[in-house]
């Protein structure tokens, strides 16, 4: 089994704010792994450092195998290029959206590969027509994101993520700020993704999602890995006392219910 | 009051009066482009948050959009040419009054709608592996140019009617080419009149068209 995504001893600190404490973690190709944790424990940080959104305190990450940065006298320095090369192979979906509002759907979707890839337009197209064919849109192409609903943004914002042919997809709530109705079709995308074996690493408060979908489930507290396993261990039987109240505010949790003594 | 309104000595002086015109336009139009270019520099020096750039670009910001362009002008006419060692024409001391104001004025417009984009908008590109000026130039300044070009236009109306302002100095634009053929001719009412109905003829079209554009400032819909 290929190692896609390899973090370790993970820092970041804002000022004077320690935010993530030390996180290893591993995901291997094909998996989906979720993170779940309360507000403010440093899920969406900890995302943002994978693509290097943010830059990490210390720590290093490593894609396929290979590690990002240089370390030289026990700091790890980043090459703006490197990072951008690197983000280029990591796909990021975002719980607003962000679509380019200027640019039609299938715009949105070929503006990677044009743009970052500068692949000839033929390609563009290509990949533009097919993406958005998978994300069950292609009849929406020439719609402008100001047109479509919610749910059929995010799942253009997925398509143009997916455009870049990324190793390991990022999802940071995507279905957050939807309603209710229209969460069900952004995560059946999702679960589409996982089944054709995309790997991803997953924020989301969708506890059922989780529990059918993910290979392997985190709980993040204050900064740390508090408890992982399979989504049954975690999300059933959870250990640590942070977990269970956690499992205890969310009462989407239905699939099955938890086993909270 | 009874005044008897003859245009005929308007009409008698219209070459003057189209020389003059010609000169507004020229002026205005050679301020509005050297001010939106510089003012990008500018606006794009306060947008940085670097305070290497920020604070210099600040301070002349401030500096002309808090004095008069009128006081402006009078400066750069009588006053710059003792402090600098050469000597300066109608033209170039009001171009130089109307150009800085400009580039202060729309640096301002470049700086909002810069900040106007939701910082989304740059994450996206950032995400897909964009480097900031495949930011700025695929995803951010399309946008925010649309945005913009209202502020522009209003922007561009307002310089064309402070190039009257250029008469002070005897430059021969339209209000000061109506000033010396008035005291020629003993008709005021009907030149200024007539001053008056030109710039009306030749700015009213104009915010029309930024009405228009303030119309569909939203993407199609
Ligand atoms: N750019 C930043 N500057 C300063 N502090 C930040 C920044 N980004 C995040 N933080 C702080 O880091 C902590 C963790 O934030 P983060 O967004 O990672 O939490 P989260 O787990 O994603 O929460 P939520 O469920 O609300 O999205 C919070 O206290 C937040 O205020
Ligand atoms: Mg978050």
């Amino acid at each position: 089994m290929t190692e896609v995504l390899r973090i370790e001893g993970l820092h970041k600190s804002f000022a004077e704010l320690e935010v993530l404490k030390g996180i290893d973690l591993s995901v291997n190709k094909g998996e989906t792994v979720v993170l779940l944790g309360a507000s403010g424990s440093g899920k969406s940080t900890l995302l943002r450092c994978v693509n290097f959104m943010e830059i990490p305190t210390s720590g290093r990450i490593h894609l396929e195998g290979k590690a990002i940065g240089s370390a030289r006298n026990g700091r790890v320095a980043y090459a703006e290029r490197e990072l951008t090369q690197l983000r280029s192979r990591v796909g990021m979906v975002f719980q607003h959206f962000n679509l380019f509002p200027h640019m039609t759907a299938l715009e949105n979707v070929m503006e990677g590969p044009r743009t970052v890839l500068k692949c000839d337009s033929s390609e563009c197209r290509r990949r533009g027509e097919k993406y958005l064919d998978k994300v069950g849109l292609g009849w929406k192409a020439d719609a402008y994101p100001s047109q479509l609903s919610g749910g059929q943004q995010q799942r253009i914002a997925i398509a143009r993520a997916l455009a870049m042919e990324p190793e390991i997809m990022l999802f940071d709530e995507a279905t957050s700020a939807l309603d209710p109705e229209l969460v069900g079709e952004v995560l059946e995308t999702m679960k589409e993704l996982a089944e054709e074996g995309m790997t991803m690493l997953i924020v989301t408060h969708e506890l059922g999602f989780a529990y059918t979908v993910a290979d392997k489930v985190l709980f993040l507290s204050e900064g740390s890995i508090l408890e992982q396993g399979t989504p049954a261990e975690v999300l059933t039987y959870p250990r640590q006392d942070a977990t269970k109240n956690f499992l205890r505010g969310h009462n989407m949790f239905r699939l099955p219910e938890p086993q909270i003594d | 009051m009874d005044h008897n309104w003859d245009f005929a000595s308007v009409l008698a002086n219209k070459t003057l009066l189209l020389i003059g015109l010609k000169n507004t336009l020229v002026l205005g139009s050679v301020c509005l482009a050297l001010g939106l270019f510089f003012g990008l520099f500018v606006g794009a020096a306060r947008f940085s948050g670097k305070s290497w750039l920020y604070y210099p670009a600040t301070a002349f910001v401030e500096l002309f959009r808090n004095t008069p362009v009128l006081v402006q002008i009078m400066w750069f006419f009588f006053a710059f040419p003792i402090i600098a060692p050469f000597k300066i024409d109608a033209f170039t001391a009001a171009t130089l009054g109307l150009t800085l104001n400009t580039v202060a004025f729309s640096s301002e417009i470049y700086r909002a709608g810069l900040q106007s984009i939701h910082k989304g908008q740059w994450e996206a590109g950032k995400a897909l592996g964009m480097s900031y000026w495949q930011q700025m130039r695929r995803v951010v300044l399309p946008q925010a140019v649309r945005r913009m070009l209202p502020a522009f236009m209003n922007r561009a109306v307002e310089l064309f009617k402070m190039t009257s302002l250029a008469s002070v100095i005897a430059y021969g634009e339209l209000m000061y080419q109506a000033k010396v053929v008035s005291t020629i001719s003993f008709n005021p009412i009907e030149m200024y009149t007539s001053v008056a109905l030109i710039f009306f003829l030749v700015l009213f079209p104009a915010t029309i068209l930024v009405r228009r554009f303030e119309a569909r400032d939203t993407f199609r819909r």
